[in-house]
């Protein structure tokens, strides 16, 4: 068969989202590939001049749809860098519980998808079942299903609730032992293997040019984590260790990112766990918002020159707020915001590794980097 | 040698037949009817010329009787069998949407099993054979309790617990799904036609006609019961398969018609993969013909049920036959792990995707069907056809075998047929909701380096059976024994050796990067 382009997107499974990915085919074989973004372009960057600091939360909750928390959490260490603002370490710790069970709800939405990709619909029904308790959790803590606007520039919005400490505890557990069933639907299929091993390899040093980070890049043996790389929250106060997988000579696989995903669930469910028993004022008391147990006075405004930035281990890589106080007098909004999207370098990576490989491959290797399109485009 | 069964649909069709034939014979009226002209004779010709037939209408009636017959005992047993064939196949999509909701929300295939008996909220609410009415769900509430008395049924169980987990709806729950695919029907009916502007518009309207009428031709060589068929020939087998494999041929055409790059992926995938797994079917097929000695499915349905020959399932005599038959029917059917040409990720659903409305909806159909044909072809050919499980057996015990043989009698064959071939669709339906898609040249790889020469292994084993072990009576019971054994610890082995493998992942062995240049510059280095 002669080579041809096939326009696979905007609206294609594969996509996981709205963008167009060109693949030139010889037959079944991916020639080439090219990707197209840009089509939910919402301008999040250019709306942020105008808002208060306060208000971009929300903005920033709407960036990713999977992962609105860690979203939202990724601007507000940089504004609290920015107006210079000391956070009660209650409050730390309730962020790091709120992220990290975002984090599992992400991974398990990937995984839900990533069953489909390659042809398995159980494990979807499966994962959303176990996302839908991450995100019970998460509405105790925010009010609302998706975007929950739950950090405040200082510290968070409320308190856990009353017995939150409990269920969390219940349902992580719990979420501990269904792990093990995705594992025995995944690892212990070989048409998963063969699905998945050898298929999409990333070599780690391409990565690291290219600029991948996050899960993707620890799957190819680099041990970069924001988290411990670069402290931010009480991470460095809790033991836990970076899930690394050890990929072969010649990259990481599918497999190998799908390895690195489920573990680094155990990771936050253990994390989330410490954190509950950790938590300075302990975890069943329950504060009055506004306390300065859990939120510190910040400023509204921040002087021109002043700017704040911040690393942040999103689920999906790590992400990076860059914002310019002051300005025009209007020193109650930020000069400048700027956002780095993990995904946004990802995804002509990703492009990059199917050359080579079959058309079955696109959607196996594509959803293994986790695509999310709604930070990509901003 | 067809097997007893008081349901003789043929037999009763061919009496009516012929019955009111004779009745319509009788009523013509039995006198010479005279057309015959005479002209007289003049000077031309002496003698007087005599024109015209004489008719007698019951004569000429008899000549053409015994065509009649056949002609309606043709049309009737037709009208049957596709009948019942429709009929009987609601139940499969309604097996594929509830057993498969039950699988994805459950743990497995335990667990579902377990709530099938449980019932949909276990033991609290869901005693749900108490509202039978007059009391018929006594048996089924007895049998149950028996199950949950010898395994365990407490709330301390994490398999009941999630079987708990599910509200209880009562069993009218049950209904709606069966009546689904009316629902469905009539949407897809009421849909607008829609044709591409560049497909090539006589072929993309020829191949749903081909995919549909070959199917539903695969059921007139299908024999739903001893009696029930609406064609026996002597070659029935060769015929039939010769079909199945004809609707890959419209599958292969709606995708290149089309004119679309999806399709025609998926119509290339749909070609190659029907070659590579229709030959170690047909040898699969070929080797239950010879173990039978017949290509007549009846006759092969009657080897492994008759007391004076055979009288063993073939599942027993040739486990290997069996799981390849499953294996090459998924392939051929397409479903997954086999779903190749209609990869949804990738080709968004293949060569479909210019089908819209009532062609897409009856394609679907078909291909239900074919996998309706094939869950009762696995059943006929590996199964006993219309057999109660170990009759003969339970027929001789002590005591009980008599009114046990009573029993069974009363089932007609037909129902035997039908529950092993929804049982069987169950499995599908299993490995559909536990499995991957394989990718195309896996499938490949798959069926020419290991599934042909595994059907060519079966065939010569088959061969040798029948010429070595046969003496022409029934089986030695030890024969099928030993075969089932061995055959099961060689499972049972491979099953052990797939958890060693489990440490070989870190190596990596299924590295599958095309080694080949596809073409020049093409390969990532």
């Amino acid at each position: 068969m002669a080579e041809m382009w096939i326009s696979m997107g905007p609206q294609h499974p594969m996509t996981h989202g709205l963008w167009t990915l060109k693949v030139k085919v010889d037959g079944e074989t991916v020639v080439d590939t090219e990707p197209d973004l840009g089509y939910i372009h919402r301008g999040v960057e250019k709306i942020c001049e105008a808002r208060d600091f306060t208000q971009i939360t929300t903005y920033c909750d709407r960036l990713c749809y999977a992962s609105a928390n860690t979203w939202s959490h990724s601007y507000i260490y940089a504004a609290e860098d920015l107006l210079e603002v000391e956070v009660p370490e209650r409050a730390e710790y309730i962020r790091l519980i709120a992220i990290e069970i975002q984090r599992i709800a992400s991974h398990l939405m990937w995984l839900g998808a990533y069953g489909p990709d390659i042809g398995n619909l159980s494990i979807m029904v499966w994962c959303l079942r176990e996302r839908e308790m991450m995100m019970d959790l998460l509405q105790e803590l925010g009010g609302s299903r998706m975007h929950y606007n739950f950090p405040r520039i200082g510290g968070v919005k409320r308190d856990l609730p009353y017995g939150f400490a409990q269920r969390a505890r219940a349902k992580l557990k719990l979420f501990l032992n269904r792990i093990q069933e995705y594992e025995a639907l995944y690892d212990e299929s070989t048409i998963f293997l063969v699905r998945s091993q050898g298929v999409g390899y990333a070599k780690p040093e391409e990565m690291v040019n290219h600029g991948v980070t996050g899960p993707n890049l620890r799957a190819g043996g680099v041990n970069y984590d924001v988290r411990w790389a670069h402290p931010y929250s009480v991470y460095s106060e809790l033991d836990w260790s970076a899930p690394v997988e050890r990929s072969s000579i010649k990259g990481a696989d599918c497999y190998d990112r799908y390895r690195v995903r489920i573990e680094e669930m155990r990771v936050s469910a253990s994390l989330a766990l410490q954190a509950l028993d950790k938590i300075p004022g302990g975890a069943d008391t329950h504060y009055e918002p506004e306390d300065p147990m859990i939120l510190a006075k910040a400023p509204s405004r921040a002087p021109e020159g002043t700017s704040g930035a911040h690393h942040f281990e999103d689920s999906r890589g790590e992400s990076m707020f860059y914002i310019a106080g002051g300005g025009e007098g209007r020193g109650k909004q930020p000069y400048r915001v700027s956002i780095r999207s993990p995904i946004f370098i990802t995804i002509p990576f990703a492009a990059k590794c199917m050359i080579g490989y079959k058309v079955a491959d696109i959607p196996a290797i594509m959803g293994s980097f986790d695509p999310c399109i709604g930070e990509t485009d901003r | 040698m067809a097997s007893s069964d008081w349901l003789d649909i043929v037999g009763w069709t061919e009496s009516m037949t012929s019955w009111s034939m004779d009745n319509v014979h009788d009523v013509m009226p039995s006198e010479d009817i005279d057309l015959q002209v005479t002209i007289p004779s003049t000077w031309a010709w002496p003698d007087p010329i005599t024109v015209g037939p004489i008719f007698n209408l019951q004569d000429g009636f008899a000549s053409i009787q015994p065509a009649l017959e056949a002609f309606m005992h043709a049309m009737i047993m037709c009208t049957v069998v596709f009948g019942m064939m429709m009929t009987t196949m609601l139940v499969i999509p309604y097996i594929e949407r509830k057993f498969i909701g039950r699988l994805m929300d459950r743990l497995g295939a335990t667990t579902t099993l377990r709530s099938l008996w449980v019932g949909e909220s276990g033991v609290t609410g869901g005693e749900w054979w108490n509202k039978l009415p007059f009391g018929v769900g006594g048996p089924i509430g007895w049998t149950i309790g028996a199950l949950n008395k010898t395994w365990g049924n407490s709330h301390e169980l994490e398999t009941v617990s999630r079987v708990n987990n599910r509200s209880y709806h009562g069993y009218w729950f049950l209904l709606p799904g069966f009546f689904q695919a009316f629902a469905d029907f009539f949407k897809f009916a009421t849909k607008e036609h829609i044709v591409p502007r560049d497909a090539d518009k006589v072929v993309f309207e020829v191949a749903p006609v081909i995919i549909l009428s070959t199917t539903v031709m695969v059921f007139a060589f299908v024999p739903f019961g001893p009696h029930i068929y609406a064609a026996n020939p002597e070659l029935s087998l060769i015929f039939m398969m010769a079909i199945f494999g004809v609707a890959p041929l419209g599958v292969f055409f709606a995708g290149w018609a089309s004119n679309n790059k999806y399709t025609l992926i998926g119509g290339m995938r749909s070609a190659a993969q029907l070659t590579a797994y229709e030959i170690p079917l047909l040898i699969t097929v070929l080797g239950v013909a010879v173990l039978s000695g017949s290509f007549n499915i009846i006759e092969i349905v009657d080897f492994q049920i008759g007391t004076d020959e055979g009288n063993v399932w073939n599942i027993f005599m040739m486990p290997l036959g069996a799981l390849l038959f499953l294996i090459t029917m998924i392939a051929e059917v397409e479903r997954i792990p086999f779903d190749m040409p209609e990869a949804e990720a990738e080709l968004v659903e293949g060569w479909w995707t210019e089908y819209g409305g009532i062609r897409w909806g009856l394609m679907f159909a078909a291909e239900y069907m074919r996998s309706y044909a094939a869950c009762i072809l696995f059943a006929l050919f590996f199964l006993g056809g219309w057999e109660a499980p170990f009759q003969d057996t339970l027929a001789d015990l002590p005591w009980v075998g008599g009114i046990t043989e009573f029993g069974l009698s009363l089932i007609p064959g037909v129902g035997w047929v039908l529950l092993k071939a929804w049982a069987l669709f169950a499995v599908f339906v299993w490995i559909r909701a536990s499995l991957h898609r394989v990718r195309t040249d896996q499938i490949l790889e798959f069926g020419w380096r290991y599934l042909l020469p595994l059907s060519l292994v079966h065939l010569v084993m088959t061969i040798a059976i029948r010429i070595l072990l046969w003496d022409g009576g029934p089986w030695n019971l030890l024969i099928p024994i030993a075969i089932t054994a061995v055959s099961g610890g060689i499972f049972v082995i491979l099953a052990i050796d797939e958890d060693k493998d489990a440490l070989e992942i870190q190596r990596r062995p299924y590295s599958t990067q095309a080694v080949v240049k596809a073409s020049p510059g093409s390969h990532r280095d």
